[in-house]
């Protein structure tokens, strides 16, 4: 059984994000995998260890992700895909999910697993986008994905703690919003060892065109209200704190 | 008659216990020539000069009185016996053969020196009973004093019948029977009981012979089958000892991967240490991961993987890829990660055993497998990504430096005098920014010409070789040399022993070999120098040596000259110095799990401070320490009756930076 990873890479939010002239200076900034990809990777790694199956990791060539790439292979997955073309950064998500689509067709892939989001999705999550041009049965916010003949399994999570456990017919799509296991550690001389010792395997694409989103500016919100700064002086602060309890009718005598 | 008996048997003893030990011996070296290679057998001048000291002078030995005293009574009783032995085999073999009256008493005189060794031995071990001794092979131990018993015995025993022996039997002269005093004074037995003629006197004599003889060389057969194999391998063992530099965890770059699966992956020398170890348990009792109750023991780890070893060789089955892995199958991965790579069991065994880097390398392993704590793997994640442990912006590393009143040059930029490697713990820890401030002000106060190399500093990859991630470590150093070699200076100093003992130990092989200096050197060298004057600060306090300062780079007396210049009056702890005990943090176990561990190393070291008379300071030279001790004194409640105090303020306190009062909390 053949699985597909579908992955990209998001800016790193370790950095605080500075707006210029109305956008992020991507350029500037650093990137790494998107996290719940990489839940959905080892989720994949995981179904490897219990079934036979083959998984490969899917990204778009939008910059550099040729590192997590490699890095999918160090751990443990079978194959490494780039979709090759013209694509920036900023490429939405209808376009990804359509190169995307084209490639699960193409080669028959029989599970795809995607991080259920990212933090830049303007325009819809791609594990829904690919299952609706796919046609493929599909379902997202799950976890703990079994291979059962010709059908997945996995879980999804109500509130109030309650759990669902679904039933999809193969060809199908998942969404993941965890691995069983927090994603493994891959040490950095194995990823180096894999880059020389394996190729990525490139694969012509083209988006063609979807109806899209433009972002017309980004901006920090403005403050609705300030903060009011109490001071350190412990007997003014319990008086101000028993004022604030009394004026909010907290307080019963 | 009796000649050729014993004649006879002794040749078919030697021939069997030689086989024995032969073969033995060559399946050991068989694994030691398939292990890694690694550098022993330079500095022959400096490896005869360590073996002297710690053999014949049993240095490391002495640290604990009782069992130095009756390990050199047994040892020197191991090296005079052989004087026995050739007297005997020459007394059978060569009629008339004899070591003469100056030797020959020696024998008497070890026999009972030996005896008091096995006396204090077994009071040491029934009576005393360490801890120490916890898991070792006791039954082992017993075994071998009834053997040393039994030799002694035989000896005085034959002794006593070969004058008798010598005049019925062998009709030869024995000009020494007065001279083993022992044996004459037993002698005097058989002459009142009437046991002198041919026949008694032969049964007599043979009897000890055998009992001698025949143990020594059923001892011969089995030592390398029992600990004691130690009595061979500890004086080549303490030859290949690692002669430095001692911190610096592998001596070369590692080509493809530093884990330890098989014992192919250990070194030769890794193979002797498993059979020189004498099971002692000095690094047990030293080891603050055990302290603390987690199931770490230096001297199990070794005695575990000797024992697998063993049963492989049995097997035959020691290079099979078959056998479970060393790490996390024949030592468990609690026990790898409990270690805090203090080294405090290196510095503790009196034979040389390196035990850190072995687990080092098993951590190495269980990480190739992803198997790692899930903090600790944010924190490696961080190391890669932002270059520190607190997954913070590279950018904000020179934060601190940017809100003080002190100028502090970019090295990157300008040529400085002195180049301060800062770390992380002193760049990003809010609670150590502050000490960090402090030491600026302290260099401008004194006039220093200094930088720091602001963003371009990254980790300097200390905890992530100990962790066992080589490629980050590589990559971070790899990373620190290419901004160090940009910047123009004239020496490094840090305010932190792990950093130091990266730059130190671990740059060199890469090529990188500046002068690296402490803060306590650096500050003790300009008071010296008069660069900065010092006003006394007049209390009672306790110095903790930090494990990568002390231990591994011994600096210890640079931080004690420090005290003493500002007036300090330091109390030592009973663990001071090469023997500090670790606070818990080291080896990346500040970022790890703490399930498991029932008394914090760090508390107990606050305690030991505490059983000090009338000392309230703690002082500490390491901003690792700055947090650990100071949750540790939160945690214990303590606050009032222990401050943790960083050198840093009392310099600040004695330059007049900062008042006593207030730092202190002292009244002046």
């Amino acid at each position: 059984m053949k699985i597909a990873v579908l992955m990209k890479d998001v800016p790193d939010l370790v950095e605080e994000l500075e707006v210029e002239d109305g956008a992020l200076p991507l350029d500037d900034m650093s990137f790494v995998p998107s996290e719940w990809d990489d839940q959905a990777l080892e989720e994949a790694l995981l179904m490897k260890e219990e079934a036979d199956v083959e998984v490969t990791a899917v990204a778009i060539d939008t910059g550099d992700v040729d590192n997590m790439l490699f890095t999918a292979l160090a751990k443990g997955a079978d194959r490494a895909v780039k979709l090759v073309g013209d694509f920036s950064r900023t490429l939405p998500n209808r376009l990804r999910a359509r190169l995307f689509a084209q490639y699960c067709q193409a080669q028959a892939i029989d599970v795809v697993l995607t991080g259920v989001q990212a933090i830049d999705d303007l325009d819809g999550q791609i594990a829904g986008l690919v299952a609706g041009l796919t046609g493929r049965a599909h379902a997202s916010v799950v976890r703990d994905v079994h291979i059962e003949g010709s059908q997945v399994t996995c879980v999804q999570e109500y509130s109030g703690g309650k759990m669902a456990e679904m039933q999809l017919a193969v060809p199908a799509v998942l969404g993941i919003q965890a691995a069983r296991k927090p994603p493994r550690y891959v040490t950095i001389a194995k990823v180096r060892q894999i880059q020389k010792s394996a190729t990525l395997e490139e694969v012509e694409a083209e988006a063609g065109t979807a109806p899209l989103v433009t972002v017309r500016r980004i901006y920090k919100p403005e403050a609705a209200g300030h903060a009011e700064m109490w001071g350190d002086d412990v007997d003014a602060v319990a008086e101000s704190i028993v004022r604030l309890l009394e004026d909010k009718k907290l307080l019963r005598s | 008659m009796l000649r050729t008996l014993l004649m006879a048997l002794t040749v078919a003893m030697v021939v069997a216990a030689g086989a024995l030990f032969a073969r033995r011996v060559a399946a050991i070296v068989g694994v030691m020539r398939t292990a890694r290679p690694t550098l022993r057998t330079d500095r022959v001048g400096e490896r005869i000069q360590s073996v002297v000291e710690h053999v014949l002078l049993h240095r490391r030995m002495f640290r604990i009185t009782l069992s130095g005293v009756l390990h050199y009574f047994i040892f020197s009783g191991f090296v005079v016996l052989l004087i026995d032995i050739v007297e005997t085999v020459g007394e059978v073999f060569v009629p008339g053969f004899t070591v003469g009256r100056i030797l020959a008493p020696l024998v008497d005189i070890w026999v009972i020196l030996v005896a008091i060794g096995i006396l204090l031995a077994l009071y040491n071990r029934l009576i005393i009973r360490p801890a120490r001794f916890q898991g070792s092979d006791e039954k082992d131990a017993f075994l071998i004093l009834g053997l040393i018993g039994a030799i002694i015995v035989g000896i005085v025993i034959h002794d006593s019948f070969f004058p008798f022996v010598a005049r019925e039997v062998l009709h030869v002269p024995d000009p020494v029977a007065h001279a083993h005093f022992l044996g004459w004074g037993l002698s005097r037995l058989w002459v009142a009981l009437g046991w002198t003629g041919p026949g008694a006197a032969s049964v007599g004599y043979a009897f000890g012979y055998l009992l001698d003889m025949g143990v020594v060389l059923a001892f011969l057969a089995y030592l390398p089958y029992s600990k004691h194999l130690h009595i061979f391998a500890a004086v080549p063992n303490i030859f290949i000892r690692n002669l430095g530099p001692k911190g610096a965890l592998l001596a070369k770059p590692v080509e493809e991967s530093m884990a330890i699966r098989t014992f192919q992956d250990l070194s030769w020398k890794d193979i002797s240490d498993l059979y020189t170890c004498t099971e002692c348990g000095r690094c047990q009792a030293v080891c603050p991961a055990h302290a603390a109750g987690q199931p770490l023991s230096p001297k199990m780890v070794i005695l575990e993987l000797r024992d697998a070893l063993n049963e492989r060789i049995a097997r035959g089955t020691a290079f099979s890829a078959e056998e479970p892995p060393l790490a996390g199958g024949v030592i468990s991965k609690e026990e790898l990660w409990a270690c805090t790579t203090c080294g405090a069991c290196q510095e503790a065994c009196p034979v040389f055993i390196e035990h850190v880097p072995k687990i080092a390398g098993m951590r190495a392993a269980l990480l190739e497998e992803g198997d790692i704590d899930p903090n600790a793997q944010k924190v490696l994640v961080a190391w890669d990504r932002q270059g520190n442990s607190f997954g913070q912006p590279a950018r904000k590393r020179p934060v601190w430096a940017k809100n003080i009143d002190v100028p502090i040059k970019d090295a990157r930029k300008e040529p400085v005098d002195w180049l301060w490697f800062v770390g992380d713990f002193a760049a990003l820890d809010p609670r150590v920014q502050r000490l960090t401030q402090l030491i600026a002000r302290l260099l401008h106060h004194a006039g220093v010409d200094f930088g720091i190399l602001y963003e371009s500093e990254a980790n300097a990859g200390n905890e992530a070789l100990r962790i066992g991630e080589y490629g980050l470590f590589e990559a971070l150093a790899l990373k620190n040399i290419e901004a160090l070699n940009k910047a123009q200076y004239r020496r490094i100093f840090t305010t932190d022993p792990h950093s130091l003992n990266a730059l130190k130990n671990e740059y060199r092989k890469f090529g990188f070999e500046a002068e690296v200096l402490h803060y306590t050197e650096a500050f003790l060298e300009l008071i010296d120098q008069g660069q900065l004057s010092v006003s006394s600060v007049p209390v009672r306090a306790t110095y903790h040596d930090p494990c990568y300062l002390g231990r591994w780079n011994g600096i210890v007396e640079a931080p004690r000259q420090l005290m003493q210049r500002l007036g300090v009056d330091l109390v030592e702890m009973p663990r001071h110095g090469a023997q500090s005990f670790c606070c818990g943090a080291g080896g990346g176990r500040i970022w790890m799990d703490e399930t498991g561990i029932t008394d914090r190393p760090a508390n107990q070291r606050i305690r030991e401070a505490m059983r000090l008379s009338n000392v309230h300071f703690f002082v500490v030279a390491c901003p690792k320490d700055v947090s650990m001790f100071n949750a540790s004194v939160t945690a214990m409640g303590v606050e009032e009756e222990m401050r943790v105090v960083d050198m840093a303020e009392l310099l600040a306190v004695a330059v007049g930076l900062e008042s006593a009062e207030e730092t202190l909390l002292v009244s002046s």
